[in-house]
């Protein structure tokens, strides 16, 4: 009985792993192809002539590593700020009873329900008047605080029983600790998945690079991908090549922090 | 009525900011839209002219159509789908790892890459008319015809967001005591009840979470209609926020767009207080 159980669970995660990995493979064996064969319809999964042009063109059209370096070093930034700040306000709105925190909420999510396309114009405006274009504080100062990242937290923080809190107060805590002592531990997992997705987010972001960064060798990769669909074609060989290069990191990013999720709570305080 | 003093000092310094590069610019784009603001033409206040024209506007309705339709094709899918994903990963098998990676592959494919492999995928001889055929069904026009291009749309869509959503699940679910299921186990529940009453009501937070992100995200779709189709077949595939970025960066009435925006912001806005009222809950 035990076995057909293992056996089964096998089957359906094989069953969703062919759905969800398959458009990935062509796209990482197409970027082995020439662009001929790429566009060619009804053309064979695998190259008929093997090349790895499309990987030295990458490093060759444009400075690649160049731009990898730059959305690393934003992406940490961003991501780092993103969750200490997503954690202390999703903690206050969480376990605090104060006047206004409904309001607050309310607004916060507020955020999130507007389109990009129409604040976009303003806040391109305001980076203009501080005299901030062509800077990374541009990339960072915006994007340090997440109505998705203190909603999550909000949710997660929750869920931890107010007995916790309130035996730590009993013990003497201060606010200040209980914060850093209790809630941030407790949160790991949700810490994780903000981790995962907020180095996503910036490091596929496109437009906002684009519109503040204007000295080449400051760019970031996102923008750099683009330059593969010119004005003359796709360069779908390029493209593949080089996203295949790009996503890397983000492949270790969540690698690294799903492994928290195995580890499990056991090393929480209090059970609820 | 835990020190208020505490909770303000957690808050202050993010408020500042998030109302200085968020709140300010989106009611610097509501006052907008009080205005005919075309870049060309100084400002000028028209009242609430641009609100009238989108109510009476026929593709803006056509726009929120397709885009409520929308909705309702993804958002349970992008629920309970990832929720069943969450709770197979979160089995101790084998090479689970292995899984909870390859789940997550749809999500690093960026929009460009999407659309070219799924346009090839849904064509007059791609792979889902061929497994189609199969069993005797005649070709299907996917992107070509008002009726399927919807639902051709929700099903990329709820493919790129699965493994997404399955995260905050597999997230939630380690927050669920394993007594409780050794408890169950002992009643002799089976897999499903022991998910329905005991998993489920748990993760309720998440719930709320995952509904309220995936409303939103449905509501503001629209590059991947706009790479796949363009919005066609007879604006079929139009998505409100589409529609926005068309009046905005094509025909450049910023006015205008930032008018739908704002209506577009009531839909959504009533839409998460109901989820609120339903999903909500406090633990106390």
């Amino acid at each position: 009985m035990k076995q057909v159980k293992v056996i089964l669970f096998n089957l359906i995660l094989l069953a969703f792993s062919i759905l969800t990995v398959v458009p990935f493979v062509w796209m990482l064996v197409s970027s082995f192809k020439p662009n001929s064969e790429i566009v060619k319809i009804g053309g064979s999964f695998l190259p008929d002539t093997f090349t790895i042009q499309n990987y030295i063109n990458v490093q060759e059209r444009f400075d690649f590593l160049r731009m990898f370096g730059n959305s690393l070093f934003v992406a940490v930034v961003v991501t780092g700020t993103v969750i200490y700040t997503s954690a202390i306000v999703g903690f206050a709105l969480a376990k605090y009873t104060f006047k206004g925190r409904e309001f607050i909420f309310g607004m916060i999510l507020g955020t999130m329900m507007i389109p990009w396309a129409v604040t976009i114009i303003p806040r391109y405006d305001m980076i203009v008047n501080f005299g901030w274009l062509d800077s990374y504080i541009a990339l960072i100062l915006p994007s340090i605080f997440s109505g998705f990242g203190i909603f999550l937290l909000r949710q997660n923080i929750m869920t931890i029983p107010d007995d916790v809190i309130e035996a730590a107060r009993m013990d003497g805590a201060t606010e200040w600790y209980i914060f850093h002592r209790v809630i941030l531990p407790m949160s790991r997992n949700a810490i994780s998945s903000i981790a995962i997705f907020q180095f996503l987010w910036v490091w596929e972001d496109f437009l906002w690079p684009y519109l503040i960064i204007n000295t080449q060798s400051k760019q970031l990769i996102a923008v750099g991908l683009k330059l593969f669909s010119g004005q003359y074609g796709t360069d779908y060989g390029g493209l593949f090549a080089a996203t295949a290069i790009s996503i890397i990191p983000v492949i270790i990013v969540y690698v690294t922090f799903q492994k928290r999720f195995i580890a499990g709570i056991s090393g929480a305080a209090v059970k609820g | 009525m835990y020190k208020t003093r505490h909770a303000w000092f957690f808050l202050t310094v993010p408020l500042i900011l998030l109302s200085v590069f968020t709140f300010i610019p989106a009611i610097a784009a509501f006052i907008l839209s009080f205005t005919n603001y075309n870049v060309f033409q100084p400002i000028e206040f028209i009242g609430i002219q641009n609100y009238i024209d989108v109510l009476s506007d026929h593709s803006f309705r056509n726009a929120l159509s397709n885009t409520v339709y929308f909705w309702i094709l993804v958002t349970p899918a992008l629920i309970i789908f990832p929720i069943f994903l969450a709770i197979l990963v979160n089995q101790k098998l084998k090479g689970i790892s292995v899984f909870r990676l390859i789940y997550y592959f749809p999500v690093l494919v960026s929009i460009v890459v999407t659309a070219i492999l799924w346009r090839w995928m849904f064509a007059e001889s791609g792979i889902f008319n061929y497994v189609l055929s199969l069993v005797g069904i005649d070709p299907i026009r996917w992107l070509t015809s008002t009726k399927t291009v919807m639902p051709a749309m929700a099903i990329v869509t709820v493919w790129q967001g699965l493994g997404y959503y399955m995260l905050f699940f597999l997230a939630a679910l380690q927050g669920v005591p394993k007594e409780l299921y050794e408890a169950a186990d002992i009643d002799g529940a089976n897999f499903v009840k022991k998910h329905v009453y005991i998993t489920i009501p748990l993760i309720k937070p998440m719930i709320f979470f995952v509904a309220v992100i995936s409303t939103m995200s449905a509501f503001k779709e629209f590059t991947l209609m706009l790479t796949m189709t363009s919005g066609g077949p007879l604006n079929a595939s139009t998505t409100v926020v589409l529609l926005v970025f068309k009046e905005a960066f094509e025909r450049v009435n910023m006015g205008y767009a930032s008018a739908i925006s704002f209506v577009l912001f009531v839909v959504i806005l009533i839409i998460t207080i109901i989820n609120k009222k339903f999903l909500d809950t406090d633990y106390k």
